[in-house]
Formats: structure tokens, sequence, C-alpha cells
């Protein structure tokens, strides 16, 4: 049997009473950037947070059916929900690095806590690391003991995704990472997506179909907690099998 | 609500459909003014060149606009990739309209032989072909569409047909030589134009239901 990256079983979440997750199976391969699209209020973060636990912290929330990350359901009795978050990293909407940290620093923190690094010539190379592969080392290395506020959007976000990147995780959760960034930012950080995959899986959340098309290899339509279509992205955008997924792209979903 | 993508892809179906209706005058016309012998006529069908060729050329600008203004997606970029490459056809069509009317002028002087043989009939054809497939697009009913294989196919054969009265008519008189080359010369413009016709319907095709079909 294949393994996937992420696979869910019958995935169903709720708020209180609500349904907001209706059933869903999907699974995304490795080293892929899966896109999930579809309009406001569809699931696409809510079922985002519920491939590394982090819906949990929401007390109304309940999860039914199974998220497996390559083959483990991460919801069973004996996970550590801090370890599979390490796993699978989280990129927000708003570029958020710690204001009172340094560029440094930002990235250190993580290595520090979790005590992965024993010595300040590892240190420096992990943050190195994290830097070049965010693609942010050449705009910063003269600038690592500053602040976070003297970056650009794009940088900061970049930066965020360096700090996840030090944690070395399999899988990256990204949740609207360009909605606050402009357009030469987002080119910058979809360039360093198609860099990534090559390492990473990445699920993408986007309520702007257009880069769901320009980045992604698969995409899944989500529309009112339904997994209404999923395909590989150039069929998806051309000629899509459902009459929702059309109407959706065509701008005429009521 | 009508999104201004929505409404200007409208405006520029009307204006494909309004270069088709110019396409097919051209062609129509070339053949009325081969059968009457009428130069004036087909000196207007020529002169009717360069608006077909700015259409052509405004038809493709807009689109070009819209996909660089909206990105549209799934049918919306169907359609125009069905229109950019129909605008191309039509002009093709109404170039061969163009090209007869030049040889209407060639051959206003002395009567026809056999009543043109089966041009007429087969530019009636013709004509219909376009006429239907220029409905379909504008209202993507698609069964106005689906017998232009044996539509074409009667097409190849009236040509073949046109071809081999045309022999012996040569062979009968060699006065008759020029006038009958020029007669198998019409038939095969208007053999492809009804290529071009299944090629257009083709396209159609795709933009309504996303599925290729070949129509040979």
């Amino acid at each position: 049997m294949k393994e996937y990256a992420i696979e869910t079983k019958d995935l169903k979440i709720y708020y209180g009473k609500k349904e907001v997750i209706k059933g869903i199976n999907l699974r995304i391969p490795k080293n892929t950037i899966f896109a999930i699209m579809g309009p406001s209020g569809c699931g696409k973060s809510t079922l985002l947070r519920s491939f590394n636990r982090l819906l949990e912290l929401n007390k109304d929330a309940k999860i039914e059916g199974e998220v497996l990350i390559f083959g483990k359901n991460i919801y069973g009795e004996d996970v550590d929900p801090i370890s599979i978050r390490r796993e699978v990293g989280m990129v927000f909407q708003y570029p958020n690095p710690f204001p009172h940290l340094t560029v440094y620093d930002n990235i250190a923190i993580g290595l520090k806590l979790n005590n992965l690094v024993k010595s300040k010539e590892e240190m420096d190379k992990r943050v190195r690391w994290a830097l070049e592969k965010a693609s942010l080392w050449d705009e910063v290395k003269d600038r690592l003991y500053e602040y976070p506020a003297s970056l650009s959007g794009g940088q900061k976000q970049r930066l965020v995704i360096a700090r996840a990147l030090a944690l070395k995780p399999k899988i990256l959760l990204m949740d609207e990472p360009t909605a606050n960034i402009d357009p030469v930012g987002t080119k910058n950080i979809e360039k360093l997506l198609f860099e990534l995959k090559k390492d990473y899986t990445i699920v993408l959340v986007t309520h702007e179909p257009a880069q769901a098309a320009r980045t992604s290899d698969f995409v899944g339509f989500l529309y009112l907690g339904k997994l209404i279509e999923v395909g590989p992205t150039k069929y998806i955008f051309e000629k899509p099998k459902n009459e929702l997924t059309e109407k959706y792209l065509t701008g005429s979903l009521v | 609500m009508v999104d201004r993508f929505h409404e200007e892809l409208k405006k520029l179906k009307e204006e494909v459909i309004q270069m088709g209706e110019l396409a097919k005058g051209m062609l129509y016309d070339s053949i009325e003014a081969l059968k009457e012998q009428d130069v004036e006529l087909a000196e207007r069908v020529i002169s009717r060149k360069k608006r077909l060729a700015d259409m052509d050329a405004e038809i493709e600008e807009k689109s070009l606009q819209l996909i660089a203004l909206y990105h549209p997606m799934a049918k919306d970029m169907r359609t125009l990739g069905c229109i950019l490459k129909v605008i191309t056809y039509l002009n093709r069509i109404g170039r061969y309209g163009k090209d007869i009317a030049n040889i209407a002028k060639e051959l206003s002087d002395k009567p026809h032989i056999a009543k043109l043989v089966e041009i007429p009939y087969m530019a009636e054809l013709v004509c219909k072909m376009i006429d239907d497939a220029l409905k379909a697009f504008e209202t993507e009913d698609i069964s106005l569409i689906k017998d232009f294989s044996e539509r074409d196919d009667s097409l190849d054969a009236l040509r073949w047909s046109i071809f081999r009265e045309c022999i012996t008519y040569m062979m009968e008189d060699q006065k008759n030589i020029t006038r009958c080359a020029y007669y198998i010369m019409i038939a095969r413009y208007l053999e492809r134009c009804g290529d071009h016709a299944c090629k257009i319907a083709e396209k159609i095709h795709f933009m309504v239901t996303g599925e290729r079909i070949e129509i040979k």
C-alpha cells in the first residue's frame, strides 16, 4: 500500500453541535503542493488545523474519523500533540515573527526550547541553514541581530517559514500565507514553495484560485464542509468535472 | 448581478458572431457574384477584406486583455481559447470568399458552363454549416453541430464530383479549360471552408463540454 504524507478517513469536525467538516476522505502524496481552495467559511482553515492537532486548542471542537500522517493516526491515544506539531509545521496568514526577538533568535528559540542543539556553532549552522532554505539568508545575513520590524512583509513571512523549517518538519501547512503580502513578496514565497516541495509536503489553503493554479500540483475544492472535487491542478482549472467547481472558478457560485 | 468580466465576455462573443456573419457573407456574396457575373458585387466582397482582418486583430487584442486582467478559469478560459481559434478560421473563410470574388471578376465575360456545375449547391451547404456553427457558439446548443461529420463527407463527395465533371468538359473542348480549372479551384476552396466550419465546431464542443472531439 502506498504511503501518503497525509490521509484522512471519514474525517468529521464539529464546533459544538455544528458539523463543519462533513466526512472527508483525502490523500495527499509526498513532496507535492496540495492546495485547498474554497469560499470563505467553507472549512478550509478548520481542515488544515486538524492536520497537526492545532484544532484541539479550541475547546468547542470535536473530531471524528482519522488523520494519518505518514500512515500513523495522529489522534491515537499514545500520540503527543507537541511532537506532531513539530513534524507538521504551520505558517499563518499574518506574518507573526516574535517581535521582541532578533532575526537570529526567532529561528533559534524553537531549537533551544526543544533542546535540539548542543553548541553555539551548531546553532549558527542551523540558523543559517533554515534561512537559506527559506531563501532569506542573502537578504538578512548582515542584519541577524536586528528586530523583525525592520523587515518587509514578505521577508517576515519567509522568516516565519524559516522558523518552522528549523525544527525540520516533514510537512508544512500554510494558511493563506500570502494574503497580506505584496505581489513581489508573493512571487518570492511562491518560488520558495516550489523549492521546498523537493524536501517537504506542503498543504496550502487559499481563497484565491489563481494562487492555487500557479503553485499547486493538486487541488481540492471544499464547499460547505464537503470535498467537492480533487484532482491535478491543470485539469481542475481547465475542465473541472463538477458543476460546483466550474461555478466557483467562473465566479458564478451563489 | 452580471459582473464586469462576464459582461465584457458577452460583448466579445457578440463581436465574434458579427465577424462570423461578415466572413459567411463574403463567401455567400462571392458565389452570388460568380453566378450573376456581377463584377460590382465581387468588388464589394474584396473590399470587405480589411474589415475582416481588423475584426480578427481587435477580437484577439480584447481576448488577451480579458485574460490578462481577469485571469479567467474553467469555462471562461475555454471560451476565450475557443474565440482565439475561431476568429482565425473565420478569417480564412472570409478570405476564400475574397479569392472566389477575384475569380468571379475573371469569369464575368462569358456564360458559365453547365450552370456552374454543383458549385452553388455546395456553397449553400457550406454556408448552412457556418450558420449552424455560429448559432451553436451563440446558444451553446451543440446538437446543431452533431452531424457535421456527415455534412463534411457530402462536401468532399461534391468536390470530387465537380472535379470529374469538369474533366469531361475540358476533354470535350479545350476552350473550356480555363473556366473549368477555376471551377475546380472554387470547389476546393469551398471544401476547405467546410473543414474550417468543422474545426470551429470542435472548438465550440470543447468550450461547452470541456471534452475534445475530432470531426473527421
